[in-house]
């Protein structure tokens, strides 16, 4: 009886702890946010006296001065390049797998996926300095093609676990079907699999957008300093400088780098929940 | 991710029609063999498990510079690292890290699972909020964590009002690696949250009804009914932030103190990039490499064993 009396109290303790919590952590994510939008139209002065204020006009040249000096507009295209590039690379390495896997009855088809299942366990960062190797001998040193070769690489566990379990989920009926009429196996996964496996290639390439985009140490190591190739996760932080800092010029950089994130991230948002709606009425 | 939970109930889906309603002509063998899965398996194996492997050849080489002949070293390295004070000292601040940072970030991103699995009001702008820090970059975070905490930004400027002295968190030693962890916190408890809701958000309303009659509050509910039921998750998860923090967090420190002051952030991930690409002492850094990579299978291990699956 005497616990019926302690609980809930404990228990209203709890729920206002959680809630307390929630909202706590919700302001430290938006004020961040906050102070380096404002940050970005301020100057070092306006910053440091009055940091929460709102800027008193809208002054973009921070913005212009961010961009010019760390080249961020050609830095900008370099990410663009690369991580097109490495997207298309993904998928067709990722869906001629996943659709061969889906198939796979025997042994081997097992193996070979708790092969890439095993991926995940792999610690790409330690082996950061054999990486390095690898492009120096395939003669790719410095240079944007390895990086488009080695993010793939990257991506390809838990692409092809995504691909595979969306592609489980379509009939062998319907890949008869389509094989009595003389299709080849590439043509059922082109006719077939991938019209069904629309909403699992948005995830996919919403996840591996975000990783490519997002990636430093690889470009940092292996693309390195050359503003010609540098992506622009490289290039920001060279607007921290040891001494001096402009602190408006940084945080207008880094706004305009995240400004391509949250824009695909809204269009592939919402193309995927179409994806999946349109999904759903057909089934 | 989740997929690694439920990789093998799925095994026995794929029974699938008897192989002789299949067209002979195409072959068993393909069926057999997946062969367009070659292409995937070649490129995995050049860039990633080929590196892998090289690290663990190199960690036995004498190599202390690009430009020498590597040769064999035998124990060498190891002896060198486990004797160097600076391997220590890392292998400290990485303790640290994770046994603080770890059940932190665990422990509060199911608090705020369990809180917005509620539907409390404005759970749907905190379910938005909570992914903002998994779509910025580390080097995005890195800089707005810089000017934050400068001695003359955010932060200090926080404090100033209050009255407490401000301090210059990143170049203080007794504050850099505290630092570096509450940039790891700031940034991997909303992802975790969001992946934790998205299991939390299965369990089903009877079991939380019936709790709910038995007079469980909030607290009661959330440590006994949802806590066993997404354990095997949440150890799914707390792996993910796990090896993250033992190799990602190698990128915050190299972005916002290079290691220092005097070591206080180096952690064993920055020490081997630190070694390889700064001090080019290859066969040192690869032998960290080495540790740091059973390190993580242990670590893994441990997790597995305490958040198994109760049921």
């Amino acid at each position: 009886m005497a616990q019926r009396t302690v609980l809930p109290l404990r228990d209203r303790i709890g729920s206002i702890t959680s809630g307390t919590l929630a909202w706590a952590y919700a302001a430290l994510l938006v004020i961040p946010f906050y102070y380096f939008i404002v940050s970005s139209f301020k100057t070092n002065e306006e910053i440091f006296e009055s940091p929460l204020a709102l800027p008193t006009s809208i002054d973009l040249s921070n913005f212009t001065t961010a961009i010019e000096q760390a080249d961020l507009g050609l830095a900008v295209a370099n990410s663009a390049l690369t991580t097109l590039a490495a997207l298309v690379l993904t998928l067709l390495l990722a869906l001629p797998a996943s659709f061969a896997l889906a198939r796979a009855t025997g042994r081997a088809g097992k193996i070979v996926e708790n092969v890439f299942a095993l991926g995940f366990l792999i610690p790409s960062f330690a082996a950061l300095f054999p990486t390095f190797l690898l492009a120096a001998a395939l003669g790719l040193f410095h240079t944007r093609t390895f990086v488009v070769f080695l993010l793939p690489a990257t991506a390809l566990p838990l692409s092809i676990v995504i691909l595979t379990s969306f592609m489980r989920t379509i009939p062998r009926e319907l890949e008869e079907a389509a094989s009595m009429d003389g299709a080849s196996s590439l043509q059922v996964l082109r006719q077939v699999y991938l019209p069904i496996c629309v909403p699992g290639i948005a995830t996919v390439l919403l996840l591996n957008f975000l990783s490519f985009w997002n990636a430093y140490l690889y470009p940092l190591i292996l693309i390195g300093p050359d503003t010609a190739q540098r992506t622009i996760q490289v290039a920001l932080p060279t607007l921290k400088v040891d001494a001096g800092t402009d602190y408006g010029v940084l945080m207008a950089g880094t706004l305009f780098t995240l400004l391509p994130v949250y824009l695909v991230y809204t269009l592939l948002q919402r193309q995927m929940q179409r994806a999946l709606l349109s999904g759903a009425v057909k089934g | 991710m989740t997929a690694l939970l439920d990789a093998d109930p799925r095994d026995t889906i794929d029974g699938g029609p008897p192989a002789a309603t299949r067209p002979r002509r195409r072959g068993t063998i393909r069926d057999r063999f997946p062969g367009l899965a070659l292409p995937a398996l070649i490129w995995y194996a050049v860039f990633m498990i080929g590196p892998v492997v090289a690290m663990f050849v190199i960690a036995f080489l004498s190599w202390p510079g690009m430009l020498t002949t590597p040769e064999p070293a035998g124990l060498d390295n190891f002896s060198r690292v486990f004797a160097d004070e600076t391997f220590w000292t890392a292998t400290a601040n990485s303790a640290i890290q994770i046994v603080v940072g770890l059940p932190v970030m665990i422990g509060l991103a199911f608090l705020l699972a369990f809180y917005v699995v509620q539907k409390p009001r404005g759970h749907r702008l905190l379910r938005y909020l909570l992914f903002i820090p998994a779509l910025i970059s580390a080097p995005a975070t890195a800089m707005v964590f810089y000017a934050m905490l400068n001695p003359d930004g955010l932060v200090n400027g926080a404090l100033r009002p209050l009255g407490l002295a401000g301090n210059e968190w990143l170049a203080d030693p007794s504050t850099a690696l505290g630092a570096i962890i509450a940039v790891e916190l700031w940034s991997g408890i909303g992802y975790s949250a969001v992946l934790i809701a998205s299991r939390l958000d299965g369990v089903e309303g009877e079991i939380v009804q019936a709790a709910r009659l038995d007079g469980a509050g909030d607290w009661r509910l959330a440590w006994r009914v949802y806590w066993p039921i997404a354990q095997d998750f949440i150890g799914v998860v707390a792996m993910l932030q796990f090896l993250s923090m033992l190799f990602n967090s190698a990128q915050t420190v190299l972005l916002l103190t290079q290691g220092g002051p005097e070591n206080a952030t180096t952690t064993l991930a920055y020490l081997i990039y630190r070694k390889a690409f700064v001090e080019t002492d290859l066969g040192y850094s690869q032998a960290v490499g080495v540790v740091l990579f059973v390190i993580g299978l242990l670590g893994m291990w441990a997790i597995r064993r305490t958040l198994r699956a109760t049921h």
